[in-house]
C-alpha cells in the first residue's frame, strides 16, 4: 500500500460521515424535523467550539478524563497482572478461571447500584464500575497472549541461565505485548462509554452530567455537545495508544 | 482420575458463584451497613420479584425488546462487516465512520433517541440495534479478512459467482469469528438493555432495579442484581452451546466473551 492508496482511503471514508451531517443539515433545511428536537449541525458545532472555552466544561471533561484513567489504569495493572500471574501458575488458573467466567458476561451496570450503595456517589464507585468492565479484556487477552508465548523461547531462554522468575518479565511479557495492547485498546473504549454512562445515572459532574441536565431541561443542542466531546476523546485516546502500540512493538513483524 | 476431574471442571463456574456469594456474606457481615444486605437476604426476596405479575412482565418485555434488537443487529450486520471484510473499498468507506460511533455510548443517546420516538419499545430496540451491531460488524470484518484466499481462487475458478463465494465460502470460514461477536454482541445488548431501562423508567428489567435503589428497598436492588447477573450468564452459557455445535471443527479463540457496554 503506497502513500497514495492511504489518502483515497481517508477521503473515501470521510464520505459517509459527510452524507451523514448533509442528511442532518438536510433534515432540517426542508423541516422534516423541528429544530428543538434536530439543531442543525453548523449550530451544535458552534455550541461545541463555545463550551470547549469555558472553564466550566473543562472541569467537566477534567472530571470525566480522571475517572477514564484511574479506572483504566486499575484495570490494566490488575489485568496484566492476573492474565500473567493465571498463565503461568495452573493453581492461580484453576481458581481464576471459573471465576472470570461468571464475572465476565455479568452486565456490569447491573452492578452500580451496589457499589453506589457500598462507596458512595463520589468517585470511587465510578473508578470501580469503569476498572470492572475493563478488565476482563485486558485479562483476557493478556493470558490467551501469555498461554500462546513459543515454548522454544523460554526454553532458550532459561538455557541461557536466565532464572524462571525473570522469564516472565523479559520473555513472556515482551512476546504477549500485541495481545495485551489489543485488550487495552478494547479496554479503552469500553472506559469511554462506562464513565459516560456512570456519570449519567448519578453524578454531579463529568460529561454523563451535562447531558443529563441538557435532557431534562430539553436543550437539544446541549444533548449533542457531550456526546461529541467523549467521540473526539475516543478516537484522541484510540490515536494515542496507537502510536504507544507502535512505539512499543516497534520489533514485532507486522503490527 | 480424569472422571473426577471432569466432575470438578464442570462444576467450577458452580463452584465460583458460590464463593462470590460467600465472599457477600462475609462482606456484609463484616461491614453491617444497612444498605447493603447479606447474599441470604438478597436471595430470599428473588422468589417475591418473580411471584409478582407486574414484575414477571416487566421483565419479559425487556427480554422480548433484547431479542428483537439483537435479531435485527444481527441479520444487518453480519453481511455488512462480510462486504468489508472481502472488498477494500467498501471497508475504508465505513470504518471511519464505525470508529467515530464506537466510544459514544449507545445508550447515552437514548435521551436525545427518545425525542424523537418516544419512551416506548422502539427508541429501547432501536438503541440495543446500535449496540450490538458495532461488535459483530467488527468481528464478521476480521474474519471475513482472514479468509484465505486460495479458497476464493479455487471457488471462482470452479465457476462461483462472487455471491455465491462470499455466502459458501467466506461465510463459513468467517463463521467462528462472527460467533465470537454475536456472544459479545449478546452480553452487550442485556447491558443496553438495562441501561436504557434505567435512563426511560417506564418498563423493564432496569426500571425494577432503578426504582428500587431510589425508594431504598435495597434487598430488591441485591435481588435484581442476581437475576440480572443470572440472565446474563445462562444467555451466555446458552449461545456457547450452540456456538459449540455450529462450529465444532473450528478451536475458540476465546472461551469467554470480551464485554462491551
Amino acid at each position: 500500500m503506497n502513500a497514495r492508496d492511504s489518502i483515497q482511503d481517508v477521503l473515501l471514508g470521510l464520505v459517509p460521515i459527510a452524507l451523514l451531517v448533509a442528511l442532518w443539515q438536510v433534515l432540517i433545511s426542508f423541516g422534516y424535523a423541528p429544530v428543538t428536537l434536530l439543531p442543525p449541525p453548523g449550530h451544535v458545532f458552534a455550541r461545541l467550539m463555545q463550551q470547549l472555552l469555558t472553564s466550566n466544561f473543562q472541569e467537566e471533561i477534567a472530571a470525566t478524563l480522571f475517572r477514564l484513567f484511574a479506572g483504566f489504569a486499575i484495570a490494566v495493572v490488575l489485568g496484566v497482572g492476573i492474565g500473567l500471574a493465571a498463565a503461568a501458575s495452573p493453581p492461580v488458573n484453576a481458581v481464576v478461571r471459573p471465576i472470570v467466567r461468571v464475572l465476565a458476561p455479568l452486565p456490569k451496570v447491573a452492578l452500580y447500584p451496589a457499589l453506589l450503595l457500598l462507596l458512595g456517589f463520589g468517585h470511587e464507585s465510578k473508578i470501580t464500575l469503569v476498572a470492572a468492565d475493563a478488565l476482563f479484556p485486558i485479562l483476557l487477552s493478556t493470558y490467551y497472549g501469555a498461554s500462546t508465548v513459543e515454548q522454544k523461547l523460554i526454553w532458550s531462554a532459561m538455557a541461557a541461565g536466565t532464572p524462571a522468575r525473570q522469564v516472565l518479565f523479559k520473555v513472556v511479557l515482551p512476546a504477549a505485548a500485541p495481545s495485551i495492547l489489543t485488550g487495552c485498546r478494547i479496554g479503552l473504549v469500553i472506559s469511554c462509554i462506562v464513565v459516560f454512562l456512570a456519570e449519567m445515572i448519578t453524578s454531579t459532574d463529568g460529561l454523563g452530567h451535562v447531558l443529563v441536565t441538557a435532557a431534562r431541561t430539553f436543550q437539544a443542542v446541549d444533548m449533542f455537545v457531550p456526546l461529541i466531546t467523549i467521540s473526539l476523546l475516543g478516537l484522541i485516546l484510540n490515536g494515542l495508544l496507537e502510536a504507544l502500540r507502535s512505539y512499543l512493538l516497534r520489533g514485532f513483524p507486522e503490527v | 482420575m480424569t472422571a473426577v476431574r471432569t466432575v470438578v471442571a464442570r462444576l467450577a463456574p458452580l463452584l465460583a458463584c458460590l464463593g462470590l456469594l460467600a465472599v457477600w456474606q462475609c462482606a456484609s457481615f463484616a461491614l453491617n451497613n444497612d444498605s447493603f444486605p447479606t447474599a441470604l437476604e438478597a436471595i430470599r426476596a428473588i422468589p417475591a420479584i418473580l411471584g409478582d405479575k407486574e414484575a414477571l412482565i416487566n421483565i419479559l418485555a425487556s427480554l422480548r425488546r433484547m431479542a428483537i434488537g439483537f435479531g435485527v443487529a444481527v441479520t444487518l450486520s453480519i453481511p455488512l462487516g462480510l462486504l468489508m471484510g472481502r472488498s477494500r473499498a467498501v471497508a475504508s468507506f465505513f470504518n471511519p465512520l464505525l470508529m467515530v460511533i464506537y466510544p459514544v455510548p449507545k445508550a447515552a443517546l437514548m435521551p436525545i433517541i427518545m425525542l424523537w420516538l418516544g419512551v416506548g419499545d422502539l427508541a429501547k430496540m432501536l438503541v440495543i440495534f446500535l449496540g450490538v451491531s458495532l461488535p459483530v460488524i467488527y468481528h464478521s470484518f476480521e474474519g471475513a479478512k482472514a479468509v484465505e484466499e486460495k479458497m476464493l481462487w479455487s471457488g471462482a475458478a470452479m465457476g462461483l459467482s462472487a455471491a455465491q463465494r462470499l455466502i459458501r465460502i467466506v461465510l463459513p470460514a468467517a463463521l467462528p469469528e462472527i460467533l465470537t461477536g454475536c456472544r459479545t454482541g449478546l452480553v452487550l445488548a442485556l447491558i443496553t438493555m438495562v441501561t436504557s431501562e434505567m435512563i426511560a423508567r417506564q418498563s423493564g428489567a432496569g426500571n425494577i432495579l432503578f426504582n428500587a435503589l431510589d425508594m431504598g428497598e435495597y434487598d430488591i436492588v441485591f435481588a435484581m442484581i442476581i437475576i440480572i447477573g443470572a440472565m446474563g450468564i445462562c444467555l451466555d452459557a446458552a449461545f456457547e452451546r450452540m456456538r459449540k455445535r455450529l462450529v465444532r471443527w473450528s478451536e475458540p479463540q476465546f472461551d469467554i466473551p470480551l464485554s462491551f457496554s
